[in-house]
């Protein structure tokens, strides 16, 4: 190897002494990323030099801030900010490349050693002889966080390109993995690098590879050893012609390369790969900094009297350029929001085509800078979202915004607003795709990849696979699953009674993302499948009865039947929150835009109805202000329910014309030291898991009982105090209108309603019961109107006699009064109606008979037929007419009103209710309207108390059951 | 129940108090689907999936052994809990701290059929057994201050297993004293048909008369 020599430049001052022979000084170089400027600076002297890489003659800029030597350096990951850190304590911020002192970021009370940008740049690590390394906000220069636990100074400090990790080395030559998102240690590697004692001119070093797999740091033999990203241990060394140990370290930007300087005098480059010194260089003094110029194929050298100088053509040129191919970061795959990838490309365009225009850039003969430069930019920005995830640290100060929406933020970032920011405050904000019912990744413990009604599905990991668990609550139906080894590290699942859908996102290029579904039963003997995507990822799955969804990165909604079969591919409207599948039903939530100003999340959902291929309902998705999706799913009975971090639980019903409606909040049962888990609910109860705080979320060791929580619906204080009551009140009538909802459905549909019916009389029933109870509370506290207004809401003739008997006893007479003549009004409504179509329509001497026979069956009636109300609207004649055929007279009525309606088609019903639903669906319809808008028009009537069998019995005909009955108009006379 | 005073008084055998003891309610969680079940005692159920109910302990025994479900230990029998009545066992001479009336037979009866339902199961058990070790000693030593004017004795929160333990003894001692008492002349005031008291369930006072 040829031995060439290099010339060296003073930048710095070598200590008072003078010559080459005074201390040696810790000297620092860097480039900008744009290897526009080179920056040096020595521990000897106060000034920082920037020096212009395209004119090296003309003089540095020198920044005069410090007032004692300066001892690290570091430059933002978009070279726009610089930090200095020295021996007089603080830690400053320049703007780069112009120089201006922006900040004192920090103090310490003693000097700082070692300076590190994260790579998004909004964060700065600090650290030196105080016993803590200190994480800065770049924003607004506050302290995110102090890690504590090095023994000696730290000397070396760096982030992982991937931006989970910080490592960081002290003088005794202790490493620590830090874990950012917690402020924990990881690992702790003692005494694997010489011990430089107190000698700060030869300080501990180490470094990250560019893409993030491996710890370099310089051994104990004279060598560097290279330790695993992930368990921290020893990967391999690089040993060769260091006669003294290592002092400086230095990753060439792609990673192939590897420079380090020994105490030796001498620089060597490795190839890493192939863990061979490729080239060498002697110096005079030893150079204790080094920096690949970012672009071309040089590296910057300092040594420790403050020369520095450009190494050329480090690489021999039969060799890779230490540029080419500079890696992703590997979290870039796992980035899904397009919106913002394709954001961050224009905002680099930029500065990506002031490098190409730059005549000086050329002639390091790159092959293709900008698209290069685009690509690292990217994966800096990935790097920052996943980041604020974890941290919520702020983003790198920017100064220049290039948007006009940045402008915004300038007032209230103190200057630094930038792009970063912005983006923070929407991506900390919109909700990462997550599937309802699991737990977050707790290491070493057990989680809920799902936990519904039907069953759960745990999985833990363990060294490189994972083992998944499935159990289904009701062991008798269910059947037995045997665990499973799961090799892709399945984090998304989903259970139901037919099967199972696992899925994973993608890991790097060799671990695609991967759909696997596993059903329980089959008769054939190999039908579990999975699917695999190539540059998409899953972000979250539902299952079905015949069908399994996934929904990707791309934003594509793709229908699996249970056999496999890829039966629709379907884009949606924005990125997916979480899906949720019942029957035929798919409820899919996405965000339909960036959050807004306050911080809410906007968020729409769409029904798909897979069998039918249709869409079934798409809107907005109600989220309490300032709040996250938590939990979203069907309710046993089918109906689209959802869950905020507020603790309020929404479900979708039909009132209203369609209308969220809070059925349940937190604030309102919550014991302060408990929070619900939901998995489930029905008409009348929420399922959840309670955990006591500080747990949000169930443990899977100690197997989760499910609570049932009472509905509670976040009323008004009223002023009668009566809240169960109200809440009560409300619930039944959300409960009737739902069940008259599917009755209309099932008639429509031809189907036997008889059992709804029954439901429909028990909750109208109960809701008599509530009502008088409210009656009384109102009478109590004085509140007359609303009792009267709530008599109007009653629906049992019985119940309205017992309110009247209820208001006498309380003493309100003039109540008890108006009561009665609403008593009257109604019955006499209810007979108007009842009586007119059949005087009208039908004026044979039958149907006259049949009227006559209901009006004498009905004892209690007060006012006679002689008014009858015509002008009633005409769900009110249905009703009636419904009536009148309950009180058993005979389907007669019921065909006189409806005369156009086929004989065939009334026998096939059990009863005349069925036949009356029947024959006017549209007057149900409005029937039904009218219970759920609460009308106060008497009309809500008294269907019921026609069914008691009492006024049957009564009826001067036997009547007979209903099935025997004569559907034919023509066997009135047999009646008769 | 009144015991009648005779010598060979009617006792109970553990399994006799076991079978009383199965009637105490208890928390289940069941693993399947079942309808209420009307039994003379009660209604029990419905039984869903993963909702905890509540049921006589031999329905919950019996469910465990077809494993139908899980059983919640009582409130009671967590370690905390028995620790700390532990520790005011030991430190109060004549109290006795209150416990169900038939904890040792539902802690017997949850040992033998769902010791993986119970945490800390050795915990648990040692401490029961040190539990009814400390109230026993209590209960003997009590019974040690006997002298000839004792006709009743009170303690309070007894236990079914420990008050079926002493009840013969303390039955025939008493009436013995009572008979030595009545040989001494002129000393035998006590009227032969002084009321008798209910053994009311061992828990309250018992006056043994002779004859």
């Amino acid at each position: 190897m040829k031995i060439r020599s290099l010339k060296l430049r003073e930048a710095h001052k070598p200590p008072a002494g003078g010559g080459g022979d005074g201390r040696p000084s810790l000297c620092s170089v860097l480039w900008d990323q744009q290897a526009h400027h080179l920056v040096t600076a020595s521990s000897s002297d106060p000034a920082i030099s920037i020096h212009d890489a395209l004119l090296p003659s003309s003089p540095p800029r020198i920044l005069r801030h410090h007032r004692d030597g300066v001892t690290a350096l570091a430059i933002s990951p978009n070279s726009t900010c610089l930090a200095s850190g020295s021996i007089d304590h603080s830690v400053k911020l320049y703007k780069f490349p112009g120089g201006d002192f922006q900040t004192n970021v920090t103090r310490f009370t003693l000097p700082i050693r070692a300076l590190a940008f994260n790579k998004s740049g909004s964060m700065l690590a600090a650290a030196g002889d105080d016993e803590g390394i200190k994480l800065i906000n770049t924003i607004d220069g506050s302290i995110a966080r102090v890690l504590k636990g090095h023994k000696g100074s730290v000397t070396g400090l760096a982030f992982d390109p991937n931006g989970e990790y910080l490592a960081s080395m002290d003088s005794m030559g202790t490493v620590i993995y830090w874990e950012l998102h917690s402020g924990t240690t990881l690992h702790t590697l003692k005494g694997i690098a010489p011990n430089c004692g107190s000698d700060f001119s030869v300080i501990n070093v180490l470094s990250w590879s560019p893409d993030g797999e491996t710890l370099a740091v310089p051994g104990l033999k004279n060598d560097v050893v290279m330790y695993d990203r992930d368990t921290a241990e020893k990967l391999f060394s690089l040993r060769g012609d260091h006669l003294q140990s290592v002092c400086y370290l230095s990753w060439s930007p792609n990673g192939k390369y590897m420079a380090t300087s020994g105490l030796d005098r001498q620089v060597l480059i490795w190839d890493v790969d192939k863990k061979q010194d490729i080239d060498r260089q002697k110096f005079d003094e030893r150079i204790c900094c080094m920096s690949w110029k970012p672009i071309g194929n040089s590296l910057a050298v300092i040594d420790t009297a403050g020369k520095y100088g450009m190494w050329e053509s480090v690489i021999p040129s039969s060799m890779k350029s230490p540029t080419e191919g500079i890696p992703n970061s590997r979290s870039n795959n796992s980035n899904g929001l397009l919106l913002f990838d394709e954001e961050d490309e224009e905002d680099e365009e930029p500065s990506a085509a002031g490098s190409i225009s730059d005549p000086g850039e050329d002639s390091f003969g790159e092959s293709g800078p900008p698209c290069r430069k685009r690509l690292r930019k990217k994966s800096t920005y990935d790097e920052h979202w996943e980041e604020d995830d974890n941290d919520e640290l702020s983003s790198p100060p920017k100064p220049k915004s290039r948007k006009g929406h940045h402008d915004k933020k300038k007032a209230s970032d103190n200057g630094h607003e930038g792009l970063g920011s912005i983006m923070l405050s929407a991506r900390s904000k919109m909700q990462d795709a997550f599937q309802p019912g699991s737990t977050p990744v707790q290491p070493g413990k057990r989680r809920f990849l799902c936990y519904n009604m039907i069953g759960s599905i745990t999985t833990i990991e363990q060294e490189g696979y994972s083992h998944i668990e499935i159990d289904f609550h009701d062991t008798g139906k269910g059947p037995r699953v045997p665990s499973m080894t799961d090799h892709f590290g399945f984090t998304m699942a989903s259970i139901n009674e037919n099967g199972s859908v696992f899925a994973n996102p993608c890991k790097g290029e060799k671990n695609l993302s991967t759909l696997m579904y596993r059903p329980f039963r089959s008769w054939a003997s190999n039908s579990e499948w999975s699917m695999r995507f190539e540059g998409e990822e899953v972000k979250a799955v539902a299952l079905g009865t015949g069908w399994v969804a996934a929904i990707t990165s791309l934003n594509l909604l793709r229908i699996f039947t249970e056999g496999g079969l890829q039966k629709h591919v379907v884009s949606l409207d924005g990125p997916v929150v979480t899906a949720s599948g019942f029957n035929d039903e798919l409820a899919v939530v996405t965000h339909s835009s960036d959050c807004l100003p306050s911080g809410d999340q906007v968020m729409a959902f769409t029904i798909f109805n897979i069998s039918k291929s249709t869409k079934a309902m798409q809107g907005r998705l109600p989220l309490t202000p300032g709040s996250q999706l938590m939990w979203f799913g069907f309710s046993e009975e089918g109906l689209l329910s959802s869950y905020d971090s507020k603790g309020l639980l929404r479900i979708f019903t039909i009132q209203c014309g369609g209308s969220w409606v809070p059925l349940f909040s937190a604030s309102k049962v919550k014991r302060s030291d408990e929070s619900y888990w939901v998995v489930g609910l029905n008409m009348t109860n929420l399922f959840c898991i309670i955990c006591k705080s500080p747990d949000l979320f169930p443990q899977v060791a100690h197997k989760p009982v499910l609570s049932l929580l009472n509905f509670s619906i976040p009323l008004a204080s009223s002023d009668i105090g009566a809240e169960t009551l109200e809440n009560e009140f409300i619930l039944n009538y959300t409960h009737l209108s739902q069940i008259h909802h599917k009755m209309e459905a099932a008639a429509q549909a031809g189907n036997d309603v008889t059992s709804l019916e029954d439901d429909a009389f028990n909750v109208e029933a109960a809701q008599d019961k509530c009502i008088l109870r409210l009656i009384a509370s109102c009478c109590n506290s004085d509140k007359l109107a609303r009792a009267t207004e709530l008599v109007k809401l009653l629906s049992l003739e019985k119940s309205v006699r017992g309110s009247i008997k209820l208001v006498t006893a309380l003493k309100l007479p003039n109540l008890a009064e108006r009561f009665n003549s609403i008593l009257e009004e109604r019955l006499l409504a209810e007979k108007g109606p009842k009586d007119a179509p059949a005087l009208n329509i039908k004026d044979t001497a039958s149907t006259s008979i049949a009227a006559a026979a209901m009006a004498e069956k009905r004892t209690e009636a007060i006012m006679t037929s002689t008014t009858p109300k015509l002008s009633a609207p005409l769900f009110i004649k249905k009703v009636k007419s419904q009536e009148g055929t309950e009180v058993g007279s005979s389907d007669k009525i019921d065909e006189d009103v409806n005369p156009s309606i086929p004989n065939v088609g009334a026998t096939k019903f059990k009863d005349q209710k069925n036949a009356a639903e029947a024959n006017g669906g549209g007057e149900i319809k409005k029937r039904g309207h009218v219970h759920e808008l609460q009308s106060e028009c008497p009309s809500s009537s008294f269907p019921k108390s026609m069914d008691n069998p009492e006024k049957i019995k009564n009826a001067g005909q036997a009547h007979r059951q209903p099935p025997q009955r004569p559907s034919n108009p023509f066997l009135k006379s047999a009646v008769k | 129940m009144a015991v009648q005073p005779e010598p060979d008084y009617s006792l109970f055998t553990a399994q006799e108090i076991e079978f009383v003891a199965e009637d105490e309610l208890i928390e289940i969680v069941p693993n399947m689907r079942m309808d209420p079940l009307n039994l003379i005692c009660g209604d029990f159920g419905p039984f869903l999936p993963q909702i905890a109910a509540r049921v006589p302990l031999w329905l919950a025994v019996a469910l465990k052994k077809r494993g139908k479900c899980t059983i919640r230990p009582p409130e009671w029998m967590s370690v905390e809990k028995l620790t700390r009545v532990l520790e005011a066992e030991r430190d109060s001479e004549r109290e006795f701290q209150s416990l169900p009336f038939h904890y040792v037979e539902i802690s017997r009866l949850l040992f033998d059929h769902a010791r993986d339902d119970i945490p800390d199961i050795y915990m648990v058990r040692s401490l029961i057994e040190d539990i009814r070790d400390v109230r026993f000693h209590k209960v003997q030593s009590s019974l040690e201050t006997f002298d000839g004017r004792t006709s009743a004795v009170q303690i309070k929160s007894l236990s079914a297993m420990e008050v079926n333990i002493v009840r013969p003894f303390v039955a025939r001692a008493l009436q013995s004293f009572h008979k030595l008492d009545s040989l001494l002349p002129d000393t035998d005031s006590m009227p032969n048909n002084q009321p008798q008291e209910a053994d009311k369930a061992a828990k309250g006072r018992r006056v043994l008369r002779g004859r």
